[in-house]
């Protein structure tokens, strides 16, 4: 096949033209954050405690959002978002939450805003807000138009403990409570040091096999890299799955091979009735009656949100997880 | 004598023909489309829009949902509507297959792919790509084109078989790359579903501003095709007869119609069942001839995405429901509907 071809020729070039641009749009793009990030650096934003507006804050997406004015009307994109403010006691300045958002009880009779994405631009406009904390992950494709149709939107993405702490520090300086954000994140600090001291006392090879588990046919368990990883180290567990990297798909004889002392089901509010049928279904599994902790009876049914959310209930979820492990 | 005079006449016929087809769809399309600003989460009343539309306004909040929100989405609509339908039309033709849909090519598998790299490149790099991902799209659609057209070439020099299988294969394989990038991916899992599924609610004036033109000329394009389209539609072998090198044809409306659904498609993400099924509604309202039927698909194309948007946000708003369901809810019962109309 002759490369020179005029055909060959002619998309060889649309190649290199698009990515050609690419490049240069991402360079630019390089160039101009590191000066906002030099700019901010001088500031020293979110240190001080007296706030004066406008303010920079560089969100998750690498974005200097400039909030220009105390923001009184606030919209969240995500459940977790949600938590952080009404747990910086900012709850009465919410006007908009999706429709997944279930904590606290307060927050049930805010407006909604409808799904996490594709965001449902018209609606947050009509509310009129100041400040819309988004959420990266999924609403990428979302955020360059709400910042296009004039929002002020800053977006929080935090995968572990230490970015939720960060993220609850920079809703609280946008939000112009700075002080109260470190307040918080220094008493949930103070209750995972507390756990951390305990657990270091106790040796590794006397730490129980965890095995995070769920009631369908296939069995999907969180690997390094997730919160709930995360949470089971820091309580003091060996999470079976730790050699593997976020959620993963895995195979039952997995989980009878690496017999698990504990086995922890995360879900939604559940009644007595439903929890003992779960427990029933997982110890009766094939294959399984070999496990430790299913000879043991000890399986433990959890509320999800404490793990799947980053927000300050984390800290509840570590410790309940120290507690199911160790008392 | 009579001969050449009657299909003269014919001539000129089809000329007012299409001329009052374009003059009525415009109109329509407009007059739909100005209805369709009344519709939407926030009740905005009627005489505020006409005033609105007239004059402008002082209340920013609702110039802001009318201009910046509103009014691109129905744009944005009627322009996907009339690519997806022109191609759609003319790619049935070109493979003589009723089942073939704009995305049979694989120009979407391709642009799906190109966006998942670039989502799966943001984790990577760091860098915010997001306004990017249409870059992205384009250049895989246009890297599936490239292959289509390749393999076809190689296979059965480039007929409707050959074409079709080639599209075939190169989507199986793209499809076959985004599962694999999808089972390597941790948290940009997210992005990349929600990318595949279509939507108008990102509608801006800049992206319309980059695809009337592409849609317009490549529709055009294909429009002046439709007399080889009609040929070809009596078969291989009396195309040939006709003088029309049909292979040529193939790939130069295969070249087109991917171009123009490469860049409608790089902005609006997948959205489905209208490329598909306008076509055989224009088919069954004016008849086979391209010459109207693909004029007719475009304005019915762009009316049927306009009102499904509509649908799409208002039924239970403020949830959006995905506009490929609502085009398919609506869409297939309305096409049985015709279809046993017509045979009866």
């Amino acid at each position: 096949m002759n490369i020179f071809k005029k055909s060959n020729l002619i998309f060889i070039s649309i190649f290199i033209i698009l990515s050609l641009f690419l490049l240069k749009n991402i360079y630019e793009k390089k160039e101009s954050m590191l000066q906002i990030q030099k700019q901010v650096d001088k500031h020293q934003v979110g240190t001080s405690n007296t706030t004066e507006y406008p303010l920079t804050v560089i969100d998750e997406t690498g974005t200097a959002v400039t909030v220009s004015k105390e923001p009184q009307r606030l919209i969240s994109t995500a459940p977790s978002n949600t938590e952080i403010l009404f747990a910086l006691g900012l709850g009465e300045k919410v006007v908009g939450i999706t429709n997944y958002c279930n904590f606290p009880e307060e927050s049930k009779n805010i407006e909604k805003i409808g799904e996490i994405s594709p965001l449902n631009y018209e609606k947050i406009i009509s509310l009129n807000p100041d400040l819309v904390l988004a959420y990266g992950g999924f609403q990428l494709k979302d955020i360059p138009r709400l910042r296009e149709l004039g929002i002020t939107a800053i977006v929080l993405e935090p995968l572990n403990l230490k970015d939720t702490f960060k993220s609850i520090k920079m809703i609280a300086t946008a939000c112009g409570i700075p002080d109260k954000g470190s307040l918080l994140v220094n008493n949930l600090t103070k209750k995972v040091d507390k756990i951390k001291s305990k657990v270091s006392s106790i040796p590794i090879s006397s730490q129980p096999k965890i095995f995070i588990g769920g009631t369908s046919e296939t069995i999907y368990t969180p690997g390094a890299g997730t919160l709930f990883n995360e949470l089971i180290s820091m309580a003091g567990g060996q999470n079976i799955a730790a050699g593997l990297s976020f959620w993963k798909k895995i195979n039952p004889e997995f989980v009878a091979k690496a017999e698990p002392d504990i086995i922890i089901i995360p879900i939604g509010v559940m009644n007595q009735e439903e929890e003992s049928k779960i427990k029933e279904i997982i110890s009766k599994r094939a294959g399984w009656s070999n496990i430790p902790a299913i000879k043991n009876h000890k399986i433990f049914i959890v509320n999800e949100d404490l793990f799947y959310r980053a927000v300050p209930r984390l800290v509840d979820g570590l410790e309940l997880l120290y507690k199911i492990f160790h008392e | 004598m009579n001969k050449p005079l009657s299909s003269n006449t014919g001539y000129i016929n089809w000329r007012k023909k299409l001329i009052l087809i374009l003059i009525i769809g415009s109109l329509t399309t407009l007059g739909v489309g100005i209805i369709c600003l009344n519709f939407g989460v926030v009740s905005i009343n009627p005489k505020d829009i006409i005033s609105l539309l007239l004059n402008g306004t002082q209340d920013k909040t609702k110039s802001l949902i009318i201009w910046q929100l509103r009014a691109p989405r129905i744009v944005l609509g009627a322009l996907t509507g009339a690519a997806l339908s022109t191609v759609g039309g003319a790619f049935q033709g070109i493979l003589r297959n009723p089942l073939a849909d704009p995305y049979i090519l694989g120009v979407s598998a391709g642009a799906a792919l190109g966006a998942c790299i670039g989502i799966a490149l943001q984790y990577v790099t760091g860098y915010m790509l997001a306004s990017y991902l249409p870059v992205f799209a384009f250049i895989g659609a246009m890297l599936s084109l490239y292959l289509v057209y390749k393999s076809s070439k190689i296979s059965y020099s480039a007929n409707s078989t050959g074409l079709l299988l080639a599209g075939v294969a190169i989507t199986f394989l793209f499809s076959a790359l985004i599962t694999v990038l999808l089972a390597l991916s941790r948290r940009e899992l997210h992005s990349m579903v929600f990318w595949l599924m279509g939507d108008l609610s990102t509608a801006n004036w800049k992206k319309i501003s980059i695809i009337t033109l592409p849609v317009i000329i490549g529709s055009s394009m294909l429009f002046f095709s439709s007399l080889d389209l009609n040929a070809l539609s009596l078969g291989e072998e009396e195309a040939l007869h006709l003088g029309i090198n049909t292979s040529k044809l193939r790939i130069r409306i295969f070249i087109i119609g991917s171009i123009v659904i490469a860049t409608v498609v790089s902005f609006t993400g997948l959205i489905g069942f209208v490329g598909l099924i306008i076509p055989h509604i224009a088919r069954l309202l004016v008849g086979p001839d391209h010459r109207i039927m693909i004029p007719i698909a475009a304005f019915l194309g762009g009316i049927f995405l306009i009102l499904c948007d509509v649908l799409a946000r208002i039924l239970i708003a403020p949830t959006e429901i995905p506009i490929g369901a609502i085009t398919a809810i609506v869409g297939a019962p309305l096409f049985i509907y015709l279809l046993r109309r017509k045979n009866k």
